[in-house]
């Protein structure tokens, strides 16, 4: 297989995890503390390439948006262990799972995205 | 007959008649053994060092029995002469003596015309340069201080190189050694000093007459202005430059006749046309197609006729914004095409694979198989082989060596014999579709913008949204970005071709102020407002830039994106430390640019500039935004120092 497929076929699974378990992230996650969370998100510099407002950025190509994130506990925290794209992996001894759940807490407590119609000077 | 003319015949025949003695006694001789060839009996004579006679002693030393102490004309008046023919408008200089006799001319002879732009570093001068022929169309000339002013430019004429500008580069110089004065003069001359940035400009000249630097000049005008355009190198021999004109009669200036850009073969064309019409998916991808306004103009007609999906890549105002043809940041049509016109593309290879910056470096096609590719543009009629900036090989199917512009028209008008009625209404519904995911792109933006909309620092989208607000009533042309800051072309009206210019070209840092000032330069003529982003770190290259901005009262609102990093490599020393599992907590050592912080509105105003900031709540934008432009509609340039988050 070439490796492109296998960068589509981990996409799609993971699209597809996405969509499935979206509506059940809350009672997946493991109970994570917010404030923790924040405190690693900025120490351990996930801001660079998400932004502190978890609105994201862009590394050698756009990343993510987190706050409020979509994604379930376990494709974030695959993600952040095994990575697709250029994303740096992150080992236990890095981030422990008690981390990733505190961060996951954290971005999940991050407002998402509001309505324009209530940002006048976005309607230009 | 003179007496010493006697004497040298003289000297001439008793020459050859020895010689004719010597090779009649040769000619008779027996062949000695090679012993004796080699060891000669008697050592002959070598020529000595030999003192300076008294009459050469006298010339080196003495005032020459004709020392004239004024001059009516010089060899600088010519050359500005020759570079008002040109319509040169501007030479941006750091002055200096290898250069004084061309600077003296240009104030005196020349009426300031050129104009001198005074800068406080050849950096400075050169970025100015690119900034300016990019919006303008035309070169201005920078001078060059020896070769310590010509290092000092490097950086400027290898962005300017990479991003395809022309530029006419002067480096002052003594060739004759006899003639340079101890010091300065020897440190700052060079035997060769083009050969210090030969491998990223186009052609360069030592002239060594009046006459040979009018052809040169002409020459490299029409060289830099060529298609693939570029920067020229020319070194100014100072006493060509200061010593009176001894042969006025002969002097002319040659004519100037611009070159007819090279346009695509006819057939081949054809060929891409024939293409592009059976595709079912074809696709646009451009870098830097629009050389003059007429530029966007021929791609829209060329994606209007086709109705097919435009991907630009900014290196030019290209194809507009809200054009809902414009798929530029749907990146995964370039997945879906089966056709793809690729124009005026310096790194066709990076825009189609995907590239993997892992441990182990992998790539693989972003194409499907099977996609045909054509390309269009003039990278490859004009490379160098040091430097890399022709990106890795990718192979395609059409190639085709033309100037993208200047092909374009005949390019759709190939493609427009080819579309039928049955096609159009194909056509048609394609464009619906683009046209519909265009502004649910659009719409997405705008949700996206919210996010973190209050929050200090302020976020990127925030800090473009304040600054579009104020600006989107006037004639505005947008000169400068910071990296990857792309809300810009998201969500503001880019339409016009003067409302975008590209970026640096060769990634150097220190680009983008001093050139969005060469921009501004180029715009005031048209009462255009200028603004531009920029990073921190690129500001403190060249901070002085905002004094040549004062001093010559060019208006430009500067924003500062400051996130106080070089954020890029913050992020790469983030993914450095996590790939060994080391610690990532300390990444900001020699990344980051704070303790102290610089307050880049108190650096602004030092330099004569208007400064707002720094500002960190996004409440306070607004009003500091609007007092900056009031500053730059009063004719100068303004700061506006903006604490965001990193991108």
């Amino acid at each position: 297989m070439q490796p492109k497929h296998i960068v589509f076929m981990a996409l799609a699974v993971g699209l597809a995890t996405v969509a499935a378990f979206a509506a059940a992230r809350a009672q997946d996650a493991p109970n994570g503390d917010a404030a923790s969370g924040k405190r690693i998100y900025l120490a351990d510099r996930c801001f660079t390439c998400h932004g502190r407002s978890g609105q994201g950025g862009a590394y050698n190509g756009p990343t993510p948006i987190l706050a409020h994130t979509a994604l379930p506990f376990d494709a974030f925290k695959g993600q952040i262990r095994n990575p697709i794209n250029d994303m740096p992996a992150y080992s236990n001894a890095e981030l422990s799972d008690k981390d990733l759940a505190d961060i996951y807490a954290f971005v999940q407590s991050l407002p998402g995205p509001g309505s324009p119609k209530d940002f006048p000077i976005l309607n230009n | 007959m003179p007496k010493g003319r006697t004497t040298n015949e003289a000297s001439r025949r008793n020459f050859l008649k020895a010689a004719g003695l010597a090779g009649a006694a040769a000619a008779g001789a027996v062949t000695p053994p090679v012993a004796a060839d080699a060891f000669p009996a008697a050592p002959q004579p070598r020529p000595k060092a030999t003192l300076p006679g008294p009459r050469q002693i006298a010339a080196e030393t003495m005032a020459p029995a004709d020392d004239p102490v004024n001059q009516s004309s010089s060899g600088g008046d010519y050359m500005v002469d020759v570079l008002k023919s040109l319509g040169v408008e501007y030479m941006a200089i750091n002055c200096a003596s290898s250069y004084r006799g061309l600077h003296e001319a240009v104030i005196n002879h020349g009426g300031n015309k050129p104009e001198i732009i005074t800068c406080v570093h050849e950096d400075i001068a050169a970025h100015i340069a690119q900034g300016y022929a990019k919006m303008d169309g035309k070169p201005i000339a920078v001078a060059c201080h020896g070769v310590v002013g010509l290092q000092h430019a490097t950086m400027g004429i290898y962005n300017t190189w990479c991003d395809r500008v022309p530029a006419l580069i002067f480096g002052g110089n003594i060739l004759e050694a006899d003639k340079r004065m101890p010091g300065a003069e020897w440190v700052h001359s060079g035997v060769d000093i083009g050969q210090l940035v030969r491998e990223f400009t186009k052609w360069d000249d030592q002239p060594a007459s009046l006459t040979h630097f009018g052809e040169s000049l002409v020459r490299g005008y029409r060289i830099a202005t060529t298609p693939p355009m570029g920067p020229v190198f020319i070194a100014l021999d100072q006493e060509l430059q200061e010593n009176p004109i001894r042969d006025p009669e002969r002097l002319r200036i040659p004519k100037y006749e611009p070159v007819i850009p090279p346009q695509g073969d006819a057939a081949a064309l054809a060929e891409a046309a024939k293409m592009l019409v059976e595709a079912k998916n074809p696709l646009i991808i451009c870098d830097r197609v629009a050389r003059t306004p007429a530029g966007m103009a021929n791609l829209v007609e060329l994606a209007e006729t086709l109705q097919c999906g435009v991907i630009d890549n900014y290196g030019r105002m290209n194809f507009p914004s809200r054009h809902p043809l414009n798929q530029s940041f749907r990146r995964a049509l370039i997945g879906q095409a089966d056709v793809i016109l690729a124009i005026e593309m310096n790194d066709l290879w990076g825009t189609l694979t995907h590239f993997r910056d892992r441990i182990v470096r992998t790539s693989h096609p972003a194409t499907k198989p099977g996609t045909k590719i054509i390309s269009l543009g003039v990278h490859d009629l004009f490379q160098k082989s040091n430097y890399q900036d022709f990106g890795r090989w990718q192979d395609v199917d059409l190639d085709i060596a033309g100037d993208g512009e200047t092909s374009l028209p005949v390019l759709t008008e190939a493609v427009r014999r080819l579309v039928d009625d049955g096609r159009k209404a194909a056509f048609a519904a394609r464009g619906e579709k683009f046209a519909k995911a265009h502004l649910a792109m659009i719409e997405q933006s705008k949700i996206d913008a919210t996010i973190g909309w209050d929050n200090s620092p302020i976020t990127t989208a925030r800090m473009c949204a304040e600054v579009y607000n104020q600006i989107k009533d006037e004639d505005w042309s947008v000169v400068g970005s910071s990296i990857r800051l792309s809300w810009m072309h998201k969500l503001w009206d880019f339409k016009k071709p003067h409302q975008w210019n590209g970026v640096s070209g060769g990634s150097g840092v220190g680009y983008n102020l001093p050139a969005s000032i060469g921009a501004a330069l180029a715009n005031k003529k048209h009462g255009r407002f200028t603004l531009a982003f920029g990073g921190d770190g690129d500001f403190m290259f060249s901070p002085g830039a905002l004094w040549t901005a004062a001093h010559h009262k060019i208006p430009i609102l500067y924003i500062v994106h400051n996130n106080r990093a070089y954020h890029q490599e913050y992020m790469y020393l983030v993914a450095m430390a996590a790939r060994h599992g080391r610690n990532i907590e300390t990444m900001d050592i020699g990344t980051t640019i704070k303790d102290p912080n610089i307050d880049y509105a108190t650096v602004a105003r030092g330099l004569g500039a208007h400064g707002e900031g720094p500002i960190t709540d996004p409440k306070d934008l607004a009003p500091a935004l609007s007092r900056a432009i009031t500053a730059v509609k009063a004719g100068g340039p303004a700061v506006v120092d903006v604490v965001a988050d990193p991108r």
